[in-house]
């Protein structure tokens, strides 16, 4: 079947690309720096996203195109309903992201850099997506990589800035050696284990999706294990799950624009992307399936604590995000008991959030735009001066919390906010099933702790920003209409977008793997998994108790907030201070910049490996060198009367040696002949 | 009829370096060197794009062959096949390059683009010679001109490093003659014809093999060079001029990996019971040189110094991947070959442009250079990526071949080298925070940015890494044709 998607679908990243070229090479002429090319080129990948989208829904097949690339690889591209939404997505989100920079750079006078590796960044991002094979994915991966080092450093001038991109690209860098390994140990069953089955085919990529999926049976369980384990090594580094989450929270140096793009709809995203893309390997190692829930789990509960005692907004954003991020993989996770339904949770998930993500890092940049200060204690009382934004953060606020109506189901879709609809699924059908069928209560604990923190936190920073009395002498403004319009149609989908897509979402996702298949690899892991049915008996006799969890938690962290941060009928002060010793250890991040900058990188790689390679260097490996040369010359004073003993002299004499031995020879052979 | 082109190749530079000589003014001395090394590189690209991958093991192409002394079995030799083509073009592209971007040296500047040229023709020699004793002359040859390119237009410790360099490559040098003799005297074929000997080399005893092996490694492995035999090489960036550094790292040590390639690889196959211990230690020392490497760059203060370590560091893939023995590896340690002589040319570009506008290249006096030099970060920026291995530059298809195929045999050693990774992505990142990020160093006063002469070359470079690392195929594919010929190689 011949039909026009398939043929243009390689534009959704040659357009961005394009875009990036020419917004370096012509931006400083053109208005608004040429941020209008960036736009025009995502607004019209969005559209040939779209028609993708579409295409797939009615015919049902992925689009599919390969030619090789060199040696054993090939490129290709791939689109299936898991990438057909997450490209939807990151085109979406980046266009809007976009809009928005036109106002919120309007001042600065580096913009057409700055739209040029914006448009790089998105091109890179949406060329993880449609990546036929796990080479060509780990290449655009790592231009996601270096976009994020060039944008989170985009003020280079600052050293807070130039340091922060260095330690982003460092840190994911630790993942990324691990992903590559991944990669170089796969390869290596599939030539041992796969390719003598299959040697007869043409064409056969080894590192191509579809081959890899087609043979996982014939790669031995402990190898797929360590490869799953690699793989999620690198989600964890780009994903920002602990320990390698360290990067998340100074990524804020860069323009607010670039964290809403790295939090949302770029980079963050690519890691929780890895795990659910290569799912079908995961799904055979069920042991690696469980790290990835309880370092999710884990995660979203340990960077929720971060979140309630940071001043910086921007800060607390993030950290949010690593949390949400957890809650994404804690869903991925539960694919060892309730199979690829999870792959549809988490990616539910993950879209719902980078709309309210987008929308809360927005606003901040907003908030920061009109008042000059990321410090939550500077601000308040704003709700009067900002309206749009206040109201647009309020509704994002209320997704992050996960706020909405237990019990209440119309035409079998949850009532409520979009992050209620996705982390609502996660914790009961996820991990609420699991616990059921293990006995393990474990990941639904670390679901609903966390789920009460993000409460509280979250208000805690709309309380601050917007309510109260105002705590500074500036005269905040409400933002220009290229901004306020997107923070209101992001506002928008954080509200409506889980409650109206929720039942089709699942469904369209549903379809990207095989049950069939899924249930037949989890069998080869030695592992059990449930279907649609089954799932949907344990939810239905499950007591109303775990239905009223997650929102009783979300309410009540909001009334909390209310009371500590509105109402201040408890001081503030008397937990949140220095000599709190847990307070205190949160507060200095659990350590971590000690732990992580201080004694690994300096103490240890520089202090310790780099300074003694150099002394070995200079004392002993060269030392033994100038040794020998002094003895050498030593000697060579010894009997000078019959040798000169300059080594200059020697050097000269051998070259003259040379010399004159090719001429010798070069005289035989003329003389030869003639 | 025999064919002429290499020949045209490797003589012309000569006559370029006689011409300009002794062509006093410094405008003409460089346009005639620039002639006469672009002339080559117009013929190396017409030979590019018609050479035949597909052929055989030791057959080689445009071969010239005329008696020079035939009673010792000494022939002036020369062709071409897959695993020479590629380095010759590389040769051939860095040195016009490299001329162009020395277009405002003022110190007796014929001599110096004399001295470039006598040194691309020695390249051109050693990557063309079919014969021993030929390729050993050309090998020699190429020290001479960088001894005195070191010795005059050096930096304060010249003397020290330039006669350090000159000692330390020629002993080398002599213990690989002596290997070169041993081979030619315990095989009865009488000719230093390289396929020939190659092929006689089974007959030798396992013993005289193994000796003649390890003396003609030695000489590779200090040219390449191989950690512990690479002290000569910082010592020699960091006193050599610019040109002299980028033909140094670009072209000179890619003649050691050529050797391995060209002379020893093809007996591994015949050593017999010695061939693990033979692998293992070029693994060892490959793997060594990688992380080492590393980590001495990281705790170098002089960015040229700290470039060169990280030459020691690419250099080990090639040793590496040429270890691991199999078609991947092997077409990866080619590959980083010629992708390493790219972007260690723009390093050291990069490098020479903040010695020569800011006088000094000590990381911790530097500082936001970004902001007085915006061009030479924007290229620098693009060097250091691809150094640190970042993919769809040519570097990373390099590495990842090399750690591929080296999974595949050597399990250990690969995963040792992937330790490196991280760090050398820190050292390069570290070195970028400090010298060009943050706030200006006010002390630096005013600085110019990078001039059109400077950067038209280290641009081209860039693009050239940038293209080779989307589209390999053009040279990984001949590559991969000459190490699936090479006798034993476990192929894919």
């Amino acid at each position: 079947m011949v039909n026009d998607v398939t043929n243009i679908a390689y534009l959704i990243v040659a357009l961005p690309v394009l875009a990036f070229v020419l917004t370096l090479a012509f931006g400083k002429k053109l208005p608004s720096g040429g941020g209008y090319i960036p736009i025009l080129a995502i607004a019209l990948s969005c559209i040939i996203s779209i028609m993708a989208f579409l295409q797939i829904r009615e015919t049902g097949m992925p689009i599919e195109i390969s030619s090789h690339w060199f040696a054993v690889l090939n490129v290709g591209i791939f689109i299936d309903p898991l990438a057909s939404v997450m490209l939807l997505m990151v085109s979406f989100v980046s266009l809007l992201i976009h809009i928005y920079a036109i106002g919120y750079m309007a001042h600065d006078p580096a913009k057409p850099r700055y739209f040029a590796e914006t448009a790089l960044f998105t091109a890179a991002m949406l060329g993880v997506v449609l990546a036929d094979n796990i080479l060509q994915f780990f290449v655009a991966w790592e231009i996601v990589g270096l976009c994020s080092y060039l944008l989170i450093g985009f003020w280079n001038h600052k050293p807070t800035a130039a340091a922060a991109g260095k330690k982003a690209f460092l840190t994911t860098r630790v993942g990324d050696v691990l992903f590559m390994a991944g990669i170089v140990i796969l390869f290596f069953n599939m030539r041992e284990h796969v390719l003598p089955h299959i040697s007869g085919q043409e064409e056969v990529y080894l590192l191509q999706f579809k081959t890899i999926f087609e043979n996982i049976a014939l790669i031995p369980s402990q190898q797929l294990t360590l490869i799953t384990l690699l793989f999620f090594g690198g989600a964890v580094g780009k994903s920002g799950q602990f320990p390698l989450h360290v990067w998340l929270p100074d990524a804020m140096e860069g323009p607010t624009t670039v964290s809403a793009l790295i939090h949302a709809a770029t980079m963050v995203t690519a890691g929780v992307y890895l795990v659910a893309r290569t799912f079908p390997m995961f799904i055979a190692a069920p042991d690696s399936l469980m790290v990835v829930a309880y370092v999710g789990g884990f995660t979203a509960l340990f960077a929720s604590t971060m979140g309630l005692v940071m001043n910086d907004i921007k800060r607390v954003l993030a950290f949010s995000t690593i949390s949400q991020l957890g809650y994404m993989m804690l869903a991925l996770g539960m694919g060892a008991v309730i199979g690829a339904e999870a792959v549809g949770f988490a990616m539910f998930h993950l879209i719902n959030h980078a709309f309210f993500k987008a929308c809360l890092f927005l606003c901040a940049g907003s908030v920061i735009h009109s008042t000059g200060t990321n410090d939550l204690r500077e601000m308040g009382g704003l709700f009067s001066k900002m309206k749009i934004t206040g109201i647009t953060m309020l509704f994002a606020s209320l997704a992050l919390a996960g706020i909405g109506i237990p019990f209440l189901k119309i035409l079998d879709t949850p009532i409520g906010t979009s992050g209620f609809v996705s982390k609502d699924a996660i914790i009961v059908e996820g991990t609420y099933v699991f616990a059921h069928l293990s006995h393990n209560w474990i990941p639904f604990a670390f679901g609903v702790i966390a789920a009460l923190l993000t409460a509280i936190y979250t208000f805690r920073l709309w309380f601050m920003a917007f309510t109260g009395k105002p705590r500074q002498e500036r005269h905040p403004h409400e933002s220009p209409f290229t901004m306020t319009g997107v923070l209101s149609v992001l506002a928008a989908f954080a509200m409506v977008f889980g409650m109206l897509t929720f039942l089709p979402f699942l469904e369209f996702v549903g379809h990207t793997y095989d049950h069939e298949e899924i249930h037949h690899l989890a069998v080869l892991g030695e592992n059990t998994i449930i279907d649609h049915h089954e799932l949907h008996h344990i939810v239905g006799e499950a007591s109303p108790i775990i239905f009223l969890l997650p929102v009783v938690v979300g309410v009540g962290g909001l009334l909390l907030s209310w009371v500590i941060y509105n109402r201040r009928w408890i001081s503030v002060a008397s937990i949140g201070n220095w000599k709190n010793p847990i307070f205190a250890v949160i507060a200095r991040r659990y350590y971590q910049h000690e732990i992580f900058i201080e004694l690994i990188a300096l103490k240890f790689t520089y202090g310790v490996l780099a300074l003694s390679a150099e002394f070995i260097d200079r004392r002993i490996v060269d030392g033994i060198i100038d040794g020998i040369s002094d003895f050498v010359v030593g000697a060579a004073d010894i009997v000078k009367k019959v040798q000169s003993g300059v080594v200059q002299n020697y050097a000269t004499a051998t070259v003259a040696g040379v010399a004159l031995l090719g001429l010798i020879l070069t005289f035989l052979s003329i003389t030869e002949v003639i | 009829m025999q064919s002429i082109y290499l020949s045209l190749i490797l003589f012309l530079p000569l006559i370029g370096a006689a011409l300009t000589f002794f062509i006093k003014p410094r405008e003409i001395a460089r346009v005639v060197a620039l002639v006469f090394s672009v002339i080559p590189l117009f013929i190396t690209a017409m030979l590019f794009s018609r050479f035949n991958s597909d052929l055989g093991f030791l057959q080689f192409q445009f071969a010239e062959n005329y008696t020079w002394i035939s009673s010792l079995g000494i022939n002036y030799s020369l062709g071409v096949d897959s695993v020479s083509m590629p380095l010759i073009l590389l040769n051939a592209i860095l040195c016009p390059l490299t001329i162009i971007y020395s277009w405002g040296e003022h110190k007796d500047a014929n001599q110096y683009f004399a001295l470039l040229m006598i040194l691309q023709a020695g390249v051109f020699g050693v990557f063309m010679s079919l014969d021993f004793f030929l390729f050993y002359i050309f090998w020699e040859l190429t020290l001479i001109p960088l001894y005195f390119l070191i010795s005059i237009w050096g930096g304060p410790n010249k003397d020290y490093a330039a006669i350090k360099f000159f000692i330390y490559t020629h002993v080398a040098s002599l213990v690989m003659l002596l290997g070169i003799f041993a081979l030619y005297f315990s095989t009865n074929v009488n000719t230093f014809y390289i396929p020939d000997l190659l092929r006689a080399f089974a007959g030798i005893d396992d013993v005289m093999k193994v000796a003649i092996f390890l003396a003609i490694f030695f000489g590779f492995m200090v040219k390449m060079p191989t950690v512990p035999f690479h002290t000569w090489l910082p010592d020699a960036h960091v006193e050599a001029p610019t040109a002299g550094s980028v033909l140094l790292a670009g072209v000179l040590l890619k003649m050691g990996g050529y050797g391995l390639f060209r002379v020893l690889l093809p007996m591994i196959q015949d050593m017999g019971t010695y061939q693990g211990q033979i692998i293992t230690i070029m693994a060892f020392f490959g793997v060594l040189s990688i992380l080492y490497g590393t980590f001495a760059a990281l705790a170098q203060t002089d960015l040229k110094k700290m470039v060169a370590y990280s030459s020691v560091s690419h250099m080990g893939f090639v040793m590496l991947g040429a270890a691991a023995f199999n078609v991947i590896s092997v077409s990866g340690a080619m590959f980083q070959q010629f992708s390493h002589g790219l972007i260690t040319a723009v390093l050291f570009m990069s490098v020479g442009v903040i010695q020569h506008n800011v006088h000094t290249r000590i990381i911790s006096e530097l500082g936001g250079l970004t902001k007085k030099m915006p061009k030479l970060s924007f290229i620098m920026m693009g060097g250091f990526m691809a150094s640190l291995g970042l993919p769809l530059m040519c570097g990373f298809v390099a590495e990842f071949l090399v750690l591929t195929g080296s999974y595949l045999t050597l399990p250990v050693y690969a995963i040792l080298a992937f330790l490196g990774i991280v760090a050398t992505a820190g050292y390069h990142l570290w070195a970028l925070q400090r010298a060009m990020f943050g706030s200006f160093n006010e002390k630096l006063g005013d600085i110019k940015d990078t001039v059109s002469y400077e950067w038209i070359p280290m641009g081209i470079l860039v693009l050239l890494i940038i293209y080779f690392g989307f589209n390999p195929a053009p040279v990984s594919d001949i590559f991969q044709a000459a190490s699936s010929v090479i006798p034993g190689v476990m192929q894919i």
